[in-house]
């Protein structure tokens, strides 16, 4: 129920910016009423992501019924707001696309374009030149929030992994999923094999 | 034996003659088709929104299917159901009372939701509709009410295409002592308060909380559908037990 709960928050937020951002309707025409299965592996979580003439329909789901599938660990998927890395991905394995490879694009098109005007918006609630003001004191706000949060994560890293050495490093990490994923490949050969010879026997 | 003798059924914890359940069911939501939405979210404290939503998830609704919901009351699912279906599809939003229907049509009428729904007054042991009609059925919160539910699963089956599935969301049993105790506590000390408070009604939600412990737990109900026809049978607890959805398709 929690992840319901999140999932429908979710989908909120998307139909807000679907409100904020007009053209979003437009671009997403395309793929009007296409199921897109969102398989996020590290999470072992399924969401169904639909569009409708106005609405956007998020769901948690187990339904294998999709047009498109995509399926990839977290991070992989978020790699995906820039389009381009698409067919860099599956080449590289990290990412596993089953049915019509547009509809995937389609989304990731339509989202990665996306362009709120929040000037715009403010301006409604406190005049023009107030809203203006009020976006770029955020816009600088993020800028040395980004700032002071890349020294903070190197710093935290470098005292995590050389200083304290409480994490390893992420390549390790990498070397580790991979050699689970081999792994888990070899024990489900192994119990193929077993299940064969039980069945001879 | 005695051929005046009356076929009995449940209504709550009473016994009442089968041919008075539907009527004295119709007066409790006539009763409080008004308030029905401010209760249903004040009652669940809005986690029933979160149970639909699991519905939808697990209907494969997808465009041009033709759908039947059954017993929608306010047509929660129907708003769902409608965008997903399209210009192509169809939703019906059915209900034997007359009430909830009028609430349901001008909640969604209000939604802008016109162009593919269709709202019948119907029985569900008998449905007005052909053999082999919708590619998907729900029944949420609507089974524990009908008088006969074998037959009303019966006449479900009938009237579902090959390959369609059957949702039924309904209240089931706790899975937990604990839950199950202080459940028990919510909805015969509270529930009957919140509704006179509210509503100015606490015998429907006295009727609501008895109809819901003399509903079939999840094995009982999924053997039914089993009974009826359907096939790959299967039941997810949601919120503890507290309320089941069961899955059925027609091959």
């Amino acid at each position: 129920m929690l992840t319901n709960f999140i999932v429908a928050l979710v989908e909120r937020i998307l139909n807000t910016s679907l409100k904020l951002d007009s053209t979003l309707i437009d671009k997403l025409e395309p793929v009007s009423h296409k199921r897109l299965l969102i398989d996020i592996r590290d999470w072992q979580q399924q969401f169904l992501l639909v569009f409708t003439e106005q609405h956007l329909h998020l769901y948690s789901t187990n339904e294998k019924q999709f047009d498109c599938m995509i399926s990839g660990d977290i991070d992989t998927l978020i790699a995906l707001k820039n389009p381009a890395m698409l067919t860099q991905l599956i080449r590289q394995d990290k990412l596993d696309l089953q049915g019509d490879l547009n509809i995937a694009q389609g989304f990731s098109n339509a989202f990665s374009a996306m362009d709120i005007d929040w000037p715009e918006h403010f301006s409604r609630y406190l005049g023009d030149a107030p809203a203006q003001q009020l976006w770029q004191i955020m816009q600088n706000a993020k800028r040395q929030g980004l700032v002071t949060d890349k020294k903070v994560a190197a710093t935290l890293t470098q005292l995590c992994q050389d200083e304290l050495k409480v994490t390893i490093h992420p390549l390790e990490l990498d070397q580790f999923k991979q050699q689970t994923r081999q792994l888990k490949g070899q024990v489900a050969q192994l119990e193929q094999r077993i299940n064969q010879l039980l069945q001879l026997h | 034996m005695n051929e005046n003798q009356e076929k009995t059924t449940h209504f709550g914890y009473k016994t009442v003659a089968e041919t008075e359940k539907a009527s004295m069911v119709a007066d409790v939501f006539h009763s409080v088709a008004a308030k029905y939405d401010v209760m249903n979210d004040l009652m669940s404290f809005g986690i029933h929104r979160l149970w639909k939503r699991q519905t939808i998830a697990s209907s494969g609704v997808r465009k041009g299917h033709h759908v039947l919901d059954l017993a929608g009351g306010t047509g929660d699912l129907t708003a769902k159901f409608s965008q997903l279906v399209g210009d192509t599809g169809q939703v019906v939003l059915g209900d034997i009372n007359s009430s909830m229907l009028k609430v349901g049509r001008e909640k969604l009428h209000n939604l802008g939701l016109v162009s593919n729904i269709d709202y019948v007054q119907m029985n569900a042991e008998a449905l007005p509709f052909p053999d082999n009609s919708f590619d998907l059925i729900t029944i949420a919160f609507g089974l524990r009410n009908v008088t006969d539910k074998d037959k009303a699963l019966r006449s479900m089956y009938r009237i579902l295409k090959p390959g369609g599935r059957l949702l039924v969301l309904e209240f089931s049993k706790p899975e937990h002592e604990v839950l199950s105790k202080a459940y028990d506590f919510y909805s015969f000390n509270l529930l009957p308060k919140m509704g006179e408070l509210v509503a100015n009604d606490s015998e429907s939600y006295k009727y609501l909380a008895e109809s819901i412990r003399m509903h079939p737990d999840q094995d009982t109900l999924k053997s039914m559908m089993e009974d009826a026809g359907f096939e790959q049978t299967t039941y997810q607890n949601l919120t503890g037990g507290i309320v089941a959805l069961h899955r059925g398709f027609k091959y």
